[in-house]
């Protein structure tokens, strides 16, 4: 994504010298070469990958040429396939309301603080995201394990008696993934909230709404663009979640991401592996959307 | 609709006092105004009648109820923002009923009261409307039927007119004056146009460094500044510095002699002229105080003319003072021209200088 835009703004740049010529085709050459850009580097690749789902997978012969809903029809009929899609759902909304929950308060106070350290606070809030997926994963391990700093600062001070199993289970992965989406969560809502006028807040409360209230009826629903924007974001990625799972998850913890990953790299299944990556980018676009238009309905009938 | 008491109001923001001590007494139905340059404590004033900005020292009281230690939403004040602070998902009508929701009207009433409000604005029809969908003036006008909806024992206007026009100025000017009398409604407003000031208030309470120069009715504030920054913050007045040498007699620094009335106190003091109570030419004749002066700088303004003017002869580095008279009339002086100028001795206010 970072790639595309810094692409695509390279070139805006070039773009910019034909404001002389013309404004129409200024504005063409402006578009053409995100347009360009996103086609070739987003849509074909994924025609390939939908043609490849519908390829029949024979063992030891790689792909072969045909025209099949095998794999898709293995998917669904496959307890195993359906749990880790499950897994995979139920971890992306939790994470995505835990996020939600956490990083509202944090992106209020962030957009409404007076004090000179904001930029500092703001700089705090992105700082993990100077550090890799995979080596903050590789910290919580340390952190999370039988020997790790939480176990052992519970047992120093006799909350427990025996290490807490966190690491290799569903909740080191919430906690891992949260860590990692909470960023862009807090981030999105903090430029909305700041575009949100501190007098209409006032003007709630001079009116007698309380705090709860102003919150619910102004608050909120002026929000909302962010809202759905960082929803919509950290449910992506946390759908989409790779380096977490795998190494907080542990082997037997299974997850859509580091399937796909299994049947491209380890099972060289690659119809399979396009047919559960279609899967996975469809339940994504599909509940995505739902959320969009439940909301829409829910704030613009009022 | 009740008196509101302000008693020695104090807010400090570490070692900063933002207000030092401010007491004011509104009598219910009073439009009070206060004037001010930026920074000088009248909107951290205003927000403190709120309930926004919570005072270090000082009590407020609404009627009979001490609402220091309320939170806004408990003190049933109606205020209007410079910015409207509309409601913008919301239609007209929403943000009207918004104050009358929160007390729990039933919704037959509140709809009756959404249209009396409405129509007092003369917005009747609107209601259906976003806010965006309307000019600034009508939007202001929405934020004025909002706050007045809700019945408030008092009516707080932050700048509301400064982001509005001109001519619309002027306008919503004289509605929300009508209205407020209409209502019978106590009310406080924060402005630093002091035009604006003059034609809206009640009563002024001119502010500066967190403190209260003076309050008191227009003409008591215009005639009889308490002192050199009111003197030059409501209307405009020329300073001259210089001694109260004996009773009646002011000596300028420049040694020029100018007879002023007797009770002021001998001492360095500086003297206050109003730019209209100086007269010109033949009518300066006769007057207690006649100076030539050379005409330095003239203004057209319009309906009137300012006239600077630098006293006294020529040899001395002389005060200069500003007169102004109607445009039409005498013929225009230019500069250069040396002009008698004249002025009664009780046209000189006098501040002592401690």
């Amino acid at each position: 994504m970072v790639g595309q835009g810094l692409q695509s703004l390279i070139m805006a740049k070039a773009g910019t010298y034909d404001i002389e010529k013309g404004r129409g085709s200024t504005a063409a050459s402006l578009i053409l070469p995100a347009t360009i850009f996103v086609a070739i580097g987003l849509l074909v690749p994924i025609a390939i990958l939908f043609r490849y789902s519908l390829n029949a997978f024979v063992p030891g012969k790689f792909m072969v040429d045909a025209l099949t809903i095998e794999n898709y029809v293995k998917f669904f009929t496959d307890p195993f396939y359906l749990a880790v899609l499950w897994r995979t759902l139920r971890v992306a909304v939790f994470c995505t309301v835990s996020c939600l929950i956490f990083g509202f308060p944090l992106a209020y106070v962030l957009a409404r603080t007076q004090s000179r350290y904001k930029n500092l606070l703001i700089i705090a809030v992105v700082l993990p995201l100077f550090v890799g997926n995979a080596v903050r994963a590789a910290g919580w391990m340390t952190a999370l394990g039988n020997k790790g700093f939480f176990n052992a600062m519970l047992m120093k001070f006799g909350l427990i008696d025996k290490p807490l199993e966190i690491m290799y289970t569903e909740t080191a992965v919430l906690i891992g993934i949260v860590a990692v989406n909470l960023p862009f969560m807090v981030l999105t809502l903090q430029s909305v909230i700041e575009g949100i006028s501190r007098s209409v807040e006032e003007a709630a409360f001079s009116l007698g709404a309380g705090p709860a209230t102003m919150t619910r009826r102004v608050l909120f629903p002026l929000a909302m663009p962010g809202i759905l924007a960082g929803t919509i974001l950290t449910f992506i990625l946390a759908m989409n979640a790779y380096a977490t799972p795998v190494l907080l998850g542990g082997p037997k913890f299974q997850m859509m991401g580091p399937l796909v990953y299994g049947q491209f790299a380890q099972q060289n299944n690659w119809p399979f592996g396009g047919a559960i990556s279609f899967i996975l980018m469809t339940a994504t676009i599909l509940l995505t959307m739902t959320a969009n238009l439940l909301v829409q309905r829910r704030y613009q009938t009022r | 609709m009740a008196r509101l008491q302000i008693n020695n109001l104090v807010k400090k923001y570490g070692d900063a006092t933002v207000v030092d001590g401010v007491s004011l007494d509104i009598p219910d139905g009073e439009f009070l105004v206060l004037l001010g340059p930026s920074g000088c404590g009248k909107t951290t004033t205003l927000r403190m009648v709120a309930g926004f900005i919570t005072p270090t020292e000082g009590h407020i009281q609404i009627g009979a109820r001490d609402v220091t230690n309320l939170p806004p939403w408990k003190r049933n004040c109606g205020l209007v923002f410079q910015n409207y602070a509309l409601f913008p998902h919301m239609t007209v009508a929403e943000n009207v009923a918004f104050g009358l929701e929160m007390r729990k009207v039933d919704p037959a009433s509140r709809a009756k009261r959404v249209d009396e409000a409405l129509r007092m604005v003369r917005l009747g029809g609107f209601g259906e409307r976003y806010p965006r969908q309307m000019s600034g003036g009508q939007q202001q006008r929405v934020a004025l039927a909002r706050a007045l909806a809700i019945q408030p024992d008092v009516l707080l206007l932050d700048e509301p007119l400064s982001n509005l026009d001109a001519k619309l100025r002027q306008e919503v000017r004289v509605e929300i004056r009508e209205l407020q009398r209409e209502l019978g409604l106590t009310t406080i407003m924060v402005t630093h146009d002091q035009e604006e000031a003059l034609t809206m208030a009640d009563r002024l309470v001119v502010m500066s460094e967190g403190l209260v120069r003076q309050t008191g009715t227009k003409r008591e504030l215009y005639d009889h500044p308490a002192d050199p920054f009111v003197a030059g913050f409501i209307g405009r007045s020329s300073f001259i510095a210089g001694h109260v040498t004996t009773r009646g007699t002011f000596v300028t620094d420049q040694g020029l002699k100018i007879q002023i009335a007797e009770h002021f106190a001998e001492g360095p003091a500086s003297l206050a002229l109003r730019p209209e109570r100086v007269a010109l030419g033949d009518a300066a004749k006769g007057l207690d105080n006649v100076v030539e002066g050379k005409v330095e700088f003239v203004s057209y303004l319009g309906a009137v003319l300012d006239i600077h003017v630098r006293l006294g002869d020529h040899d001395h580095v002389q005060d200069r003072i500003i007169v102004s008279r109607p445009t039409h009339g005498a013929p225009e002086p230019v500069e250069g021209d040396v002009m008698t100028i004249g002025w009664a001795k009780s046209a000189g206010l006098v501040y002592s200088e401690k």
